[in-house]
């Protein structure tokens, strides 16, 4: 009985001694860090419009995959430069946090992966620029991952199928609610374009 | 364990004699993981060392307080804090580094190496040979990690910390999971023959998961 006591205050003492070691820590720490990922996020949307001289404005939520995200809408002296959707895809190991905008007729302009846990050396390589630069320019229904050269199409990473697979579809969903928002105006004079 | 032994003697140990990787044979699913490049291994390599002094020093600190009944649990959680704290402190001050190897610090925790060494040698000495051993087996498992990831990134993907060297892949498999089990055997069968032939070592490895 005695024995048992001296187990569990031996191990409460470290454990309160441990919590009381990380809660200190994150106190110190967070907020440093809240700070530098909300810069870091307003950086990585600029970039995502650079032309953009307004400041770039929150348009709405939206959800994929049961979690909420956002999209935003650049403008130059009040004419939309691009719309840019934050979305995520379901990757090998982890949902693929990324950002994509697309011009006002409704091509992809860019896709920033933000941040994911794949497997680093394999599923790390969709954030390799020659994977992510096939986007540009392609329309929605030219967003197909397709194993082998293609120019047409995506072409998926070797090695990294799945996590090819969870970009192309977070961008997919992302173009689709765009064009769902915005597209409505100026979808049929694209059409008109595409014939 | 430690008395007669020269501080010298005791990191070295981790390096050579005891290699984690090589010679122990502790902690190969995370070797194998993260060495398909050499970033990789060496960023993960520097995180294992910072938790592994860490987890020696306080362990031997606590030797006498913790109850060996119930020291499994006490180990882990106190590599678990020193890992949070290190995660806690990267993510805020050390973006760039941590974009890097956030992936990879978290999984220390289960590390068998950091495990066994508080077990099998900071709860049994001081502070001083503790933090030698936990420097010495650190820098050990760095530079198995830096090894294999040379080996494997350069014929997998024929370059080296990312930078192309050869126009071509040499041989694809080493960056895949298999490739990285066939290096290690490699690396292990060579660093023994060295042993044997040039040391007059045994060549022994230990066996471990």
């Amino acid at each position: 009985m005695k024995d048992m006591l001296k187990i569990v205050l031996s191990l409460v003492a470290i454990f309160i001694v441990a919590g009381m070691i990380m809660g200190v820590t994150y106190k110190y720490t967070a907020p440093v860090r809240f700070a530098a990922e909300k810069k870091e996020k307003e950086e990585a949307l600029k970039e995502m419009a650079p032309e953009a001289t307004d400041p770039i404005k929150q348009a709405g939520d939206w959800t994929a995959n049961s979690k909420p995200y956002e999209y935003f809408e650049a403008t130059s002296g009040g004419k939309p430069v691009a719309h840019i959707a934050s979305t995520a895809g379901k990757g090998y190991s982890s949902y693929i946090k990324m950002l994509v905008s697309i011009s006002p007729d409704l091509k992809i302009r860019d896709v920033k992966i933000l941040g994911h846990e794949e497997t680093p050396g394999l599923g790390d390589q969709v954030e390799d620029k020659s994977f992510l630069d096939q986007f540009k320019g392609k329309t929605l229904a030219q967003i197909v991952l397709v194993k082998g050269e293609t120019k047409e199409n995506i072409q998926a990473v070797s090695g990294a199928t799945y996590s090819s697979r969870g970009v192309t579809k977070g961008v997919k969903d992302a173009v689709q609610l765009l064009i769902d928002k915005y597209g409505a105006g100026i979808q049929t004079a694209a059409q008109e374009v595409a014939k | 364990m430690s008395n007669g032994v020269s501080t010298w003697g005791l990191f070295k140990n981790g390096i050579f004699g005891e290699n984690p990787v090589f010679r122990l044979a502790l902690s190969l699913c995370p070797a194998v993981a993260v060495t398909s490049g050499v970033k990789n291994g060496f960023l993960m390599g520097v995180a294992v060392l910072f938790v592994m002094t860490m987890t020696n020093v306080t362990v031997s600190l606590l030797r006498n307080f913790i109850s060996p009944k119930v020291r499994l649990p006490s180990y882990v959680f106190i590599t678990a804090t020193w890992v949070t704290v290190i995660d806690q402190v990267m993510a805020a001050y050390q973006r760039a580094v941590y974009k890097e190897m956030g992936l990879y610090i978290m999984l220390i925790v289960a590390f068998a190496i950091i495990l066994s060494r508080a077990e099998m040698f900071a709860s049994k000495n001081t502070l001083w040979p503790s933090f030698v051993d936990g420097v010495g087996m650190g820098l050990g498992f760095l530079f198995a990690l830096c090894l294999l990831g040379v080996f494997r990134e350069f014929l997998g993907k024929g370059s080296l910390w990312g930078y192309t060297i050869l126009p071509s892949k040499p041989l694809l498999i080493m960056i895949m999971p298999t490739g990285g089990f066939f290096a290690m055997g490699l690396m292990m069968g060579w660093l023994n023959w060295m042993d044997r032939k040039f040391f007059g070592g045994t060549g022994a490895s230990s066996g471990g998961h």
